[in-house]
């Protein structure tokens, strides 16, 4: 017990650290503008957009496998209910602070509150992102309120979540999907791509996560229940290849514009990434979980996530920049931009500010995760003094940290 | 009222006369244009010609940077031109991802010198330092100044070829309404439905 409380203490001192790290690049990064990453007019949104769409898909496990509980009564997810709903918060919050961190003008951002622009994407995604943030703070109450009454509420709670979880994919898809000025993002495609995409990563962090809530003894899972997870992640993987393949099968078959972005995605400058994708986080992990056998052994299943989570991440970057590298305006003398131009003069490499507080959120998101695990997971080590204000509030309190 | 020009392409002769009018009424800096001059070669060798294609913000019909703009701080106003409000800006950058013309241009930090090398600051320096906030998108205007005042855009007036046409296309006596009218004109990536009000003709 001592030497778990040790251990705790040095890791959450390590997640400060970096976290720090990350505040004083981001306060750096605020006094010399954002001339300080690798983005140009020619790259305009990199590692933090890249960032806002893995969290947020990332946040998705949690919240759909807790209301999946109630909605369609799968009552064995109830058991992990309680830490996916964690982790979905915490991963939404880190979405939101990417957002933030992404943005020129952080000072003007109440005019996003006083003359909102519905139409905008972006406007959506606030609201929806909002009312995600509420919804998981909602469920996080009830579902350690000590009350039985609340805790019948969860269901109905649970009839919002899922839709809300949806759609806040949804609309962080339509940020790009919608833009018909880029190829590579224009097609209805996006937003199903991004739901089954928060689905693998999602659950397959859950995973990861329970596995590490279960080695330090902080909650057990039984092993069905983990194989049948982990069941559900072939199948999502599954999705997502099919999705991939047939959006990749739409580009090419034209020969037109979409032919010439598949290029850069297969052989250009992106093919790292949509190759990594392919081939680690959708063939190799679902080789792995497609057998029964291999998903009662929680460390095979643990690789298989561990691939699915880096696999998302590659997909989330040859997402993004694929459409940068491929601009280009046709005129009827020759054409302005293209893979080539972008590769020679404008490309796109992030700086170390850029990897300094984009790991600074990281660490800030594991910090509050292993935080509120311990605050809120009944099998959790407790610090005498919580144990004691627990008794007398009759509710999980809030304050410092042991 | 509509805004708008027609580029006659045949008539450039590539000077960038139009660019360097527009950095200097604009005060950009370093690195920052609100309009280029793309030059080609067209043509095989032994009668391939040089030429240019002046491009800038379409100031369109149906903006995709305005729509998607979270705070409104893009916007058409009453004389049909993209204008953007700085103090609305709150730098998220969609409208630059929703642009297919790729006429945006961000302010990502602190306007370089024209003269790194030396330790006073210049007068040309101050005035580009004074006229643009980190952190904000910035557009063509059409030199909002200059033409709600009557007078063409800089970048029009200073062409020495005459390549640039600028008026009002929504009055049919104006000379940009006759040029579209001729049927003769054509407009960029038109299969994007922006509806853009710069139009080209040979």
């Amino acid at each position: 017990m001592e030497k778990t409380s040790s251990k705790f203490k040095a890791l959450c001192a390590i997640l400060a650290l970096i976290a720090a790290a990350g505040v004083a690049t981001w306060i750096y990064q605020l006094m010399g503008g954002l001339a300080v990453t690798g983005m140009s007019d020619g790259t305009s949104w990199g590692l933090y957009i890249t960032g806002f769409m893995f969290f947020v898909g990332l946040s998705a496990g949690g919240l759909i496998v807790a209301s999946s509980a109630s909605v369609f009564h799968v009552t064995e997810y109830k058991k992990v209910a309680l830490p996916a709903v964690i982790l979905s918060t915490v991963c939404i919050c880190c979405a939101g602070l990417s957002i933030f961190i992404d943005l020129g003008s952080i000072q003007n951002v109440w005019r996003m509150f006083v003359g909102l622009n519905f139409l905008s994407p972006l406007a959506w995604d606030l609201i929806v992102i909002s009312l995600y943030l509420i919804i998981n703070i909602i469920y996080l109450v009830m579902m350690t309120s000590k009350n039985p009454e609340t805790q019948g509420k969860v269901a109905i709670v649970s009839r919002f979540a899922l839709p809300v979880a949806i759609l806040v994919h949804s609309v962080t898809a339509w940020i790009f999907g919608l833009e018909i000025a880029r190829d590579g993002w224009y097609t209805a495609l996006m937003a199903p791509l991004f739901v089954v995409s928060a689905m693998d990563s999602g659950l397959a962090l859950l995973l990861l996560a329970l596995a590490g809530l279960q080695k330090a003894g902080w909650f057990t899972i039984d092993k069905k229940l983990f194989a049948s997870l982990a069941g559900l992640l072939a199948t999502c993987v599954a999705i997502d290849g099919y999705l991939v393949g047939c959006e990749a099968l739409t580009m090419a078959y034209p020969g037109a514009e979409g032919a010439s972005m598949l290029a850069i995605m297969t052989t250009g400058a992106t093919a790292p990434f949509f190759w990594f994708e392919v081939i680690v986080g959708i063939l190799i992990p679902f080789c792995i979980l497609v057998f029964a056998k291999n998903r009662q052994r929680r460390g095979l299943v643990c690789v298989a996530s561990a691939c699915v989570v880096a696999g998302v991440l590659c997909k989330r970057l040859w997402v993004l920049l694929t459409s940068f590298v491929g601009f280009a305006v046709p005129t009827p003398l020759g054409t302005i931009g293209g893979a080539e131009v972008w590769e020679m003069t404008i490309g796109y490499a992030p700086t170390w500010p850029e990897y300094v507080i984009v790991a600074g959120v990281v660490a800030l998101g594991a910090l509050a995760f292993v935080v509120l695990a311990r605050k809120l997971l009944p099998a959790a080590p407790k610090s005498a003094k919580d144990l004691a204000q627990e008794a007398l509030d009759g509710i999980v309190p809030e304050g410092a940290v042991s | 009222m509509k805004l708008g020009m027609v580029i006659k392409t045949s008539r450039c002769i590539g000077c960038d006369a139009c660019t360097v009018s527009c950095k200097t009424f604009n005060k950009l800096g370093p690195n920052v244009v609100y309009r280029k001059v793309h030059k080609f070669e067209v043509g095989e060798y032994p009668s391939a010609k040089r030429r240019s294609i002046p491009t800038l913000c379409n100031h369109c019909e149906n903006a995709a940077c305005e729509k998607v703009c979270p705070t409104g701080a893009t916007y058409k106003d009453e004389k049909g031109r993209v204008q953007v409000d700085q103090d609305k800006c709150i730098g998220c950058r969609m409208c630059i991802g929703a642009c297919p013309y790729g006429a945006r241009t961000f302010n990502w930090g602190p306007q370089e010198s024209y003269w790194p090398a030396t330790d006073e600051p210049s007068v040309i320096d101050e005035a580009v330092a004074g006229s643009h906030r980190v952190g904000a998108v910035e557009k063509c205007t059409m030199c909002k100044d200059r033409t709600d005042n009557g007078l063409d855009p800089l970048c029009v007036h200073n062409c020495p070829a005459r390549a640039l046409v600028f008026g009002d296309l929504d009055d049919p006596e104006s000379e940009v309404a006759k040029l579209v009218g001729t049927g003769k004109t054509y407009t960029l990536l038109p299969e994007k439905g922006t509806l853009p009000q710069v139009h080209y003709m040979d």
